[in-house]
């Protein structure tokens, strides 16, 4: 009897550890709204060494964290307890309900838009007001990105990478066809031709998760005004102009310009060995080619696609950011903004930048990456627009909708107004609801 | 050897019945045997399953708290149409899962069953079972994916539908996805199978052989009866994981394209992780318990409990 | 005639079952600049194979979690079997009231959607100070074996007279002796299915370890190993395939070093 006696009694109190602990659960979560999540941290003296708990959804990224942990440990003294999560759904869940517990996350990536104003509306990420607009003023940070990171007039969080969307090639395909990079979008289509004439897919396309990015590209590129009024709820999904971009993916579809939807293959390998002549991608994919032996400039290298109303003034380009964030009611709270401090200078952002092999958002920091340095510096000339992601600008309900509705287009693609139908349906509840 | 065995499925709790009558001698000693179990269970599945249930009729995005909203979850539930394509989906994972590893597992139980080196014939469809999903997960995406191995191994022999899309063609994708299921669950339910048959004693079988029976008319009328413990284990654990499918679908498809390969499982999950709804992922979630436990219910009392009412 | 039958007709099946793990195994031996979904069939041996398992190992930094996994593995199922087997013991032997339903309650902890009570396990684990300790692993670990393990050994037992039992007290056995010598003998290969059927599952587990655990030497290697995939860009094809199998190597050792127990007359039939 001796030991199920003892798993009895160990049972037991672990159950009435987890019932008091769910009695705590509510007083704690009384305090997270009444006390409306003021300023937290307390008056606790602040540590001038130690190690921050850090969490991410970009689990990959570990050995280039753990390289700039090490830089901030011999620059400010702080390195990073990393804890990487692979699947991004499992992550939010997780970093949400963390914030009910006394295992608050120091330091955490996040997304920006509805997502981030979720956390700030209920209080439990720590402002950065102060760090922005001393960065803004000496150069660290540009202003253009302060937008995706304001509510309500005050500043969360900072930026932890930026991305532009643009195209990489492979360089050996388009030399095989004596092909040259596009100045125009007519260039573009004319490359696609010519690649499909010889049954190269010209262009890479997914129909899980990264479904959005040819409606992203094609609306982006003809109306940029209109892909801004969607993400705002001001323009419907059954636009003219929505319909037209829709019906062009198809015709691009039709004509065979697009590898097939359903390839389980990783798309830099589908790149790599020239099953697909192009790859519409964040920045952040050049590790990913790197990481296959590429090399930049020689095996691939990349353009900003060109608009495809060649009338617009300015290039729409996309951007994405991802910000790095603290807990409101983070012990280490202090901590984590010191280390904020440092992470937007241009040391440690030439520190990230080398060991991610993608651009900085501090136009200081520097970039080995040749063809990247020149792209940071494109993006923040005049000529440009940058357009948030559509990840980022649409609403989560939304997103997931027509995430799938994509999906399902590329897959069998026909009449669009259904799909658009559809997603429209779901703005409407949720623009209705706010 | 045989005396110590009853030749007839000798189910549990029987004999004295359920409720009234016999003395029960070893009353207390018995719920010193049940009570660890109970507890444990009670803690650590039971109660989060209960703030699962309570979150069901609340709105609740993962923050603050919980907002009570009666029954509006269950009601946006079962106007959603999805939710159909994701029933007809379950249904047919279940009568999948029962009729494809079950009756393979069965199969390779009995083929290396009393065989030389029996063991060893049955260690390759075991050995999917111990391979890490991560990498099961990524072999089975390219063995399926359109022009993927299986397409190119059809293509080769010369079979027709290599150019089938596995994957993206409902209710083909589902398909497809039962049998990769099937491969890793095939090995399992034989094992459980042949630890069925190990326990059956081998005189009445000898005795059979004596009387000219073998083949199929021996597996009838000795080896079938006598594997019922196990055959229900094996086919209750398999209507439960069936309805809970999500593994494979979440890694091969997510449930598309267009949601058409969507089960319960992934429609909880997707309300819940992906859109933040835990109120409505709440409610798919006990709806689908409900189903399983009235299913395993069903099937468990009709197998195991005395033929007397109950 | 018929026993050359079952061989062929086995041998075919096997080989056939044993297709993926083919692809498995020549893909992980590649180079990750040769891979290609076009050639997956192409056979290729050699050193890459060892290259990618380092370097999945280096990446992945698999060292530190080995060990707690193990333990994970062995205590985990180790008590679940023995909780599990007594429920079993108690309904069928001991003829529990209500056996039925003490049983479906038992077994209704399988029937829960894992993905559902994650969340409140963790905020449970959080507040009781269990998150993120290799005790709250075990616990963990432990109690999602019993059911499986309980509706086996139930069913099991169910197989053995009662008059065993019964002969057992006339010989003045208590029923702790019962249990522990007479009918957990009886059961070797059941225990032993359940067992490394279990340890397998929780080797295997991805979603408890990286719910419930944070640090390095906490938690398990499958959350570890996952890191090599995301969609921020993770390792080459082959370097996770070549990660994939070389965590598969304990647990595929354990069922080769546990067929004997399944081979015919090893089990009750000794009794």
């Amino acid at each position: 009897m001796k030991t199920s006696t003892k798993f009895a009694i160990a049972s037991v109190a672990a159950g009435a550890l987890l019932l008091t602990a769910c009695g705590d659960d509510s007083d704690d979560d009384g305090d997270n709204t009444s006390g409306g999540g003021g300023a937290g941290g307390g008056e606790e003296s602040v540590e001038s060494s130690g190690t921050l708990s850090f969490y991410t959804d970009k689990a990959a990224w570990e050995p280039q964290f753990d390289r700039v942990s090490e830089v901030s440990e011999d620059e400010i003294g702080f390195d990073l307890d990393f804890t990487g999560y692979s699947d991004s759904d499992a992550y939010t869940a997780f970093i949400k309900q963390s914030f009910r517990t006394d295992e608050k996350p120091t330091l955490f990536t996040w997304h920006t838009g509805d997502k981030l104003g979720e956390l700030v509306d209920e209080g439990l990420v720590a402002p950065t007001s102060e760090i922005w607009s001393e960065a803004i003023s000496n150069g660290d940070i540009p202003a253009d990105l302060e937008q995706y990171y304001t509510y309500d007039g005050e500043q969360y969080c900072v930026p932890l990478h930026v991305s532009y969307w643009v195209m990489y090639y492979n360089t050996h395909v388009f030399d095989e066809h004596g092909l040259q990079p596009p100045q125009t979008w007519d260039d573009l289509i004319n490359i696609a031709d010519t690649l499909a004439a010889e049954g190269v897919p010209a262009f890479y396309q997914t129909n899980i998760l990264f479904s959005f990015v040819w409606f992203q590209t094609l609306l982006a590129g003809s109306d940029p005004d209109l892909y801004e009024a969607l993400a705002t709820g001001e323009a419907s999904y059954t636009d003219p102009g929505v319909v037209a971009a829709m019906e062009q993916w198809r015709e691009m579809m039709e004509a065979g310009y697009f590898s097939d939807p359903g390839a389980a293959d990783d798309p830099q390998v589908l790149l790599n060995n020239g099953d697909v002549a192009m790859l519409n991608f964040g920045t952040f994919f050049t590790g990913a080619l790197n990481e296959l032996g590429m090399v930049s400039g020689e095996d691939y290298d990349l353009f900003v696609i060109p608009n495809v109303d060649p009338s617009l003034e300015q290039t729409s380009l996309i951007v994405e950011s991802g910000p790095l964030c603290a807990a409101e009611e983070a012990d280490d709270r202090a901590e984590a903004l010191n280390y904020f401090d440092w992470w937007v200078t241009a040391d440690a952002q030439s520190a990230w930048a080398d060991a991610r092999g993608d651009v900085s958002f501090n136009p200081g920091a520097e970039v080995n990456d040749e063809r990247l340095a020149d792209l940071g510096e494109q993006a923040g000339s005049d000529d440009v627009r940058l357009i948030e992601r559509y990840f980022e600008a649409t609403p989560p309900s939304v997103l997931t909708v027509a995430l799938d509705e994509f999906g399902a287009f590329v897959t069998n693609p026909g009449d669009p107004m259904p799909h658009l139908e559809a997603i429209q349906a779901e703005a409407e509840a949720h623009w209705a609801n706010q | 050897m045989t005396a110590t065995f009853a030749q007839q499925e000798a189910p549990a709790g029987t004999g004295r019945g359920s409720g009234s009558g016999g003395p029960r001698p070893y009353r207390w000693s018995a719920w010193g045997f049940t009570a660890p179990g109970v507890l444990i269970v009670a803690v650590l599945l039971y109660l989060p399953f209960l703030w699962t249930t309570f979150l069901s009729f609340t709105r609740y995005n993962g923050l603050g708290s919980p907002e009570w909203a009666g029954l509006d979850n269950y009601q946006a539930m079962f106007s959603d149409p999805a939710l159909l394509t994701s029933l007809r989906n379950t249904a047919l994972w279940v009568a999948g899962t029962i009729i494809v590893p079950v009756g393979f597992g069965l199969l390779i139980a009995v083929l290396t069953y009393n065989m030389r080196f029996g063991a060893w014939f049955r260690l390759p469809f075991l050995i999917p079972y111990a391979i890490s999903g991560v990498a099961v997960g990524v072999i089975w995406s390219f063995i399926l994916q359109s022009g993927g191995a299986l397409s190119q191994a059809l293509d080769t022999v010369g079979v027709p539908g290599a150019d089938s899309r596995w994957l993206l063609d409902a209710p083909l994708n589902t398909f497809v996805m039962i049998l990769a299921a099937a491969w890793q669950a095939s090995g399992v339910n034989a094992l459980l199978f042949v630890i069925g048959l190990q326990s059956i004693p081998k005189e009445p079988v000898e005795a059979a052989r004596v009387d000219g029976a073998s083949g199929w008319r021996l597996f009838r009328s000795i080896l079938w009866p006598m594997l019922r413990p196990l055959t229900t284990v094996v086919v209750g654990l398999s209507i439960v994981a069936s309805l809970k499918t999500f593994d494979v679908v979440w890694v091969m498809t997510q449930g598309g394209p267009g949601r058409s390969s969507e089960t319960l499982a992934i429609t909880m999950y997707r309300e819940t992780f992906v859109d933040s709804r835990y109120g409505l992922g709440g409610a798919v979630s006990v709806f689908l318990t409900v189903v399983t436990l009235t299913a395993s219910i069903a099937y468990l009392r009709r197998q195991l409990s005395e033929r007397k009412a109950l | 005639m018929t026993k050359a039958i079952r061989p062929i007709v086995l041998g075919v099946l096997g080989l056939l079952w044993l297709a993926p793990v083919y692809l498995l195994i020549v893909n992980a031996a590649k180079l990750p600049a040769d891979y290609s979904s076009a050639e997956v069939w192409k056979p290729a041996f050699g050193g890459a194979l060892l290259d990618n398992m380092r370097d999945a190992w280096e990446r992945a930094d698999l060292s530190v979690t080995v060990l707690s996994t193990a333990i994970y593995s062995l205590t985990g199922p180790l008590i679940g079997v023995l909780i599990g087997a007594g429920v079993g013991f108690a309904i069928v032997a001991l003829r529990l009231r209500h056996g039925f339903w003490w049983f479906v309650f038992v077994f209704g902890g399988t029937v829960f959607p894992i993905q559902m009570i994650l969340m409140p396990l963790f905020v449970g684990y959080a507040d009781a100070g269990l998150y993120d300790t290799r005790l709250g692993l075990i616990l963990v670990y432990s109690v999602i074996s019993v059911p499986f393990s309980a509706f086996v050994m139930r069913n099991f037992f169910s197989g053995i007279a009662h008059h065993v039992f019964e002969a057992a007290v006339m010989d003045g056995a208590t029923t702790w002796r019962i249990f522990w010598r007479i009918y957990l003998p009886m059961s070797g290969s059941a225990l032993v299915a359940i067992f490394i059927l279990q340890a397998t599952f929780i080797w295997n587990d991805l979603l408890l370890g990286l719910t419930l655990s944070q640090s390095d030497d906490v938690r398990p290697i499958m959350p570890a190993l996952t890191s090599l995939q995301s969609t921020y860009g993770g390792s080459a094809m082959p370097v996770v395939l070549a990660g994939g199998l070389l965590v598969s190597i304990p647990t595929v050792l354990l069922f080769l070093a546990t067929q004997r127990i399944f081979s015919r007359g090893l089990a009750l039939g000794q009794f």
